[in-house]
């Protein structure tokens, strides 16, 4: 396994790598820079701005016809017209040597987010990474265990008044707005219902860290979390459900007179364990990233939140580093997800 | 072994939850211990600042809270809110000046102001000083803190306010520049390290407390500019001690101070304390008729800040700030567009029954804007001076009703005005009618000049670009332009796009016709007419590369002369050649309407500067 593992790391870097070029490629597409300042930016803060992230420097190290326009650094080595730049100065070799050592800013070397300049990018993304978890993990535990258990009684009941009083109630929830779900918990959930308890239960926005706050900041959007994201995994899995409910080894258990919850709860589930997995591993990237949605209404300051103010605010660095680990994030899950594949199922090999 | 039964498994688990949950809710802070102090929870309309530098500042979230922490020069004066304004001593006090700046005209047409300051004042207590002891503000502080706006360290996003000012800081800000590689200089020499201590002419210390600043000519905006947030004196150990984190740890001389850097969640809240070692500075005594009929003046005499706490909170989201006041978590609010109808009644724009039987206070607040819809003066159909295209101008100006935009867009609560000046600066024409306006609907004199220009009913005309940025409700506003300019036959060919896809349109002079607008940096005229001035063409402010030499000739008059009659009427030939050239249809100006529960005492918001939190008071007795 162990060799599987580190076959499909090392496939996995040429497709890293061309993320992380594509990636670049698009977001230099238009001057961030000039995005960032605004209207009003003299040239010579823009200068300095791009300086300060080494965007006036080659973006690879080929191609670079003129050394001093528009780069303006001195090559190492001028061949006629053509200059060639030592890789570690590139743009993009810098960065994939900064993701590599993992060094998004330290005190000595600082890579600073250009909203909150006092920061530095690393540090900003440690800081809203608690918020998020705070928030997915248990909706994801949640969601998952409650869609799964909703998923086997209603393929186990299928066409049941059970099967379809549990799906009308969990398409409602999918099919109505997060939005509309947040504002009613925010105006019933949270002030109406703190106006009748007389003490405040679940706070309407904001955020405070520690596991004491957990139930006044954080409960609300896991409920909400929950009721809006079952409806498309509940479904998914009594669609599953529902086609394992139709193999042989079901039959052979009905007929060997197994009992129902042990057919429903054993065999079924343990054999609709592969989608089942699937489906939750790859929402792990997104335990790390967060709701967008959610994370701005309640103003909580998480990963979704960093990322769209980063992007309301133009903040280059941070943009660029969040798209960087939101793409190893994927990959590193992929990979986990196929070992997990082997170690529930041992027909799959990790060839 | 014996197997517990599985119920029993399944009722431990369910136990061990239930008492998770209890634990932590009763952990959790229900009811705020009450700490005896009087504080307010105080909104801002954003993610709040990105640094608390003043140096690093620029947008008014920045200065909402630099300004309660770091103090200017000078300041805007709370009470005092005239109809119209000429000049900064109209509406200026001391706040680290023990008086007013003394200035004086050379011979040689410099201009030297002369400060003193008090004598009073304390940087807050600090780990940066000896002891931990704040010191007393001196005359090299004024100096160091104004240097740092040319220190390259500082990406100069703020020196554009003392460019081409003071005598010599340009020439200092040069010397520690980066030369930039060119053509017949590629790998110029770096610069020397910046040094402070390197002389400005125009710096002259007298002693600690007094000292001249020697301008290169007359700078009328110099009386403004030491209002400004970003020209707030630092400390020059703070600076040195924090470096890079100066922003999250501010050491001023205001009357709030950032306790730890903990009471700041960035993007969340923060929480200012009373600096207890505030010098004695009072509630004013000074108010305009109408504040002084609202009872402002109730807290005259009393020591400031008059709350020990502020915490603000920052609010992305309007309809959680929203929710957030009616549940009466802050004091005050902004009023969102769509939520207008709900406080106010839109004909009378007078507080709902509901609102002003529970005794929220409202007040409408002017803001400095000049929305308008730009032409490219350089774009072959619709730019250049001539009687044909300028005609084309005036008869689109002719066909847009920015009266309807007001009432469908804004609640009609804007100030629809000619010109690039808004009111209450000197130039706003009198109830914002120019003599020769050109302000719409005029359909008939619209067709008419567009039949003149040689495209009668638009037939001939090419289609318009106009770019505007997305969002808020600019799509729908967008369609109304377009329905308007039907009218006459004019067709517009709208681009919605990213605001920074609009700036470089416009800075690449690609937009004939773009959506656009200015907030003023200060109130003088001349920070507006500066838009239209040659020197300024895009990629400068001068969005419309708006070029008369004549308008240029007269904008360099005012720019070194006194405010009085003869400046105010340059001011308005100025508006009228640009109001008669119409490289931009317009104007409006918006204004924000805020409302304060009843218990928020000596509520008179402003959006011209933001230190009033030092003002405010609460009704401890009051339910809150």
């Amino acid at each position: 396994m162990w060799s599987y593992v580190a076959r499909r790391l090392l496939y996995s870097i040429p497709v890293y790598l061309g993320i992380i070029l594509i990636m670049m490629g698009a977001l230099r597409l238009r001057d961030p820079v000039s995005a960032y300042l605004g209207k009003n930016a003299t040239a010579e803060t823009a200068l300095l701005k791009k300086a300060s992230m080494g965007l006036d420097r080659p973006f690879l190290p080929i191609g670079i016809e003129d050394p001093a326009e528009p780069f303006g650094i001195e090559p190492i080595v001028e061949v006629g017209r053509v200059g060639f730049y030592p890789p570690l100065r590139t743009q993009y070799v810098e960065f994939l040597w900064r993701i590599l050592r993992f060094d998004f800013g330290t005190a000595e070397r600082p890579y600073r987010s250009w909203q909150f300049e006092s920061d530095n990018v690393g540090a900003k993304l440690a800081d809203a990474v608690w918020p998020t978890l705070k928030i997915t993990i248990p909706a994801l535990v949640l969601t998952a265990t409650i869609a799964i258990l909703v998923g086997l009684l209603s393929a186990a009941y299928r066409g049941s008044v059970l099967d379809k009083t549990l799906m009308v109630l969990v398409v409602l929830g999918m099919s109505i707005s997060v939005v509309v779900f947040i504002v009613l918990g925010q105006v019933f959930g949270s002030s109406w219902l703190n106006g009748k308890l007389g003490f405040e239960l679940f706070a309407s926005n904001g955020y405070e860290p520690g596991i004491q706050n957990w139930v006044k900041y954080c409960a609300l959007p896991v409920i909400i979390g929950v009721v809006v994201g079952m409806g498309y995994d509940a479904r998914f899995y009594r669609a599953v459900m529902v086609e394992e409910t139709s193999r042989d080894y079901i039959t052979t258990a009905v007929a060997k007179g197994a009992p129902r919850h042990k057919i429903i709860f054993v065999h079924m589930l343990k054999n609709a364990m592969i989608p089942v997995i699937t489906r939750i591993m790859i929402t792990i990237p997104f335990l790390i990233t967060g709701s967008i949605v959610m994370e701005y209404q309640f103003r909580i300051p998480g990963m979704g939140k960093l990322l769209i103010d980063a992007i309301v605010n133009k903040d280059f660095p941070i943009i660029q580093t969040f798209t960087a680990v939101l793409a190893g994030l994927f990959i590193l899950t992929n990979i986990l997800t196929d070992v997990l594949y082997a170690l529930v199922d041992p027909r799959v090999r990790l060839a | 072994m014996m197997r517990r039964p599985r119920s029993s498994t399944t009722c431990s688990l369910l136990a061990g939850a239930v008492g998770l949950l209890v634990a932590m809710l009763a952990l959790s802070p229900v009811a705020a211990q009450s700490t005896g102090e009087k504080f307010a929870r105080l909104p801002i309309r954003s993610d709040g600042p990105k640094s608390l530098d003043p140096a690093k500042g620029s947008t008014s979230y920045d200065n909402q809270v630099v300004c309660q922490i770091y103090e200017t020069l000078l300041q805007y004066k709370y009470l005092v809110r005239p109809d119209s304004v000429t000049s900064y001593e109209d509406v200026s006090e001391p706040l680290l000046l023990a008086e007013m700046p003394k200035v004086s005209d050379e011979a040689d047409g410099k201009q030297v102001w002369k400060f003193k300051l008090r004598d009073d004042v304390f940087f807050h207590d600090d780990a940066c000083f000896p002891g931990g002891k704040g010191r007393k503000l001196a005359t090299d502080d004024v100096f160091y803190s104004w240097k740092r706006l040319a220190d390259p360290k500082y990406e100069y996003e703020n020196y554009w306010l003392l460019q081409d000012t003071i005598l010599g800081l340009d020439e200092f800000k040069e010397k520690f520049a980066t030369r930039q590689p060119s053509k017949s200089e590629p790998n110029p020499p770096p610069p020397p390290p910046f040094d402070y201590a390197a002389p400005v002419e125009g710096f002259r210390k007298l002693s600690d407390t007094e000292f001249e600043v020697i301008l290169k000519k007359s700078v009328v905006r110099f009386g403004w500019v030491i209002s400004m947030f970003q020209t707030s004196i630092v400390a020059r150990e703070a600076v040195e001690k924090y470096g890079d984190t100066l922003g999250k740890h501010p050491v001023g001389t205001g009357p709030f101070i950032l306790k730890n850097e903990s009471d700041w969640k960035p993007g969340q809240n923060m929480i200012l304390h009373r600096n207890p070692n505030y010098r004695t500075e009072l509630y004013p005594s000074e108010a305009t008729p109408k504040e002084k009929e609202q009872g402002l003046l109730a807290s005259a005499g009393q020591k400031l800040p008059l709350l020990d706490r502020i915490e603000l909170t920052f609010y992305t989201p309007d309809p959680v700030m929203w929710q957030d006041f009616q549940d009466r978590k802050i004091a005050l609010v902004q009023v969102p567009a769509e939520y207008f109808e709900k406080a106010f009644v839109k004909r009378t724009k007078r507080l709902t029954k509901e609102y002003s039987d529970n005794g929220i206070q409202a007040e409408a607040v002017p803001l400095l804007d000049f929305i308008f819809r730009g032409f490219n003066m350089e774009d072959p159909i619709l730019g250049g001076y001539d009687e044909k295209r300028t005609k084309i101008r005036q008869a689109i100006s002719l066909a847009v009703d920015l009266d309807e935009h007001n009432d469908t867009f804004y609640n009609g609560i804007n100030v629809v005005y000619d010109g690039p000046i808004p009111p209450p600066l000197d130039g706003f024409p009198k109830n914002g009618k120019a003599p020769n306006s050109f302000r719409g609907p005029n359909l008939r004199k619209a067709r008419e000049l567009l039949a003149e220009a040689g495209y009668p009913e638009g037939r001939g005309l090419p289609e318009i670009e106009y770019y505007t940025s997305k969002g808020s409700n600019q799509a729908e506003q967008t369609q109304a332009e377009i329905r308007q300019l039907a009218r006459i036959g004019i067709r517009l060919n709208p681009k919605m796009v990213d605001f920074s896809e609009l700036i470089e349109a416009i800075n690449q002079k690609k937009a004939q016709m773009f959506g656009f607008a200015w907030g003023s940096d200060y109130p003088d005229p001349e920070n507006n007419l500066a838009l239209f001035y040659s020197r300024n063409k895009a990629p400068g402010a001068n969005h419309y590369n708006y070029d008369r030499p004549e308008f240029d000739k007269l904008y360099e008059q005012i720019i070194v002369m006194k405010p009085g009659p003869e400046r105010t009427s340059i001011i308005e030939q100025m508006r009228d050649m640009v109001i008669a050239d119409v490289p931009f249809v317009g104007s409006m100006a918006r204004t924000r309407f805020y409302l304060a529960h009843p218990f928020l005492k000596n509520f008179k918001p402003s959006e011209d500067f933001y230190n009033w939190f030092k003002y405010l008071d609460v009704d401890a007795s009051a339910p809150r």
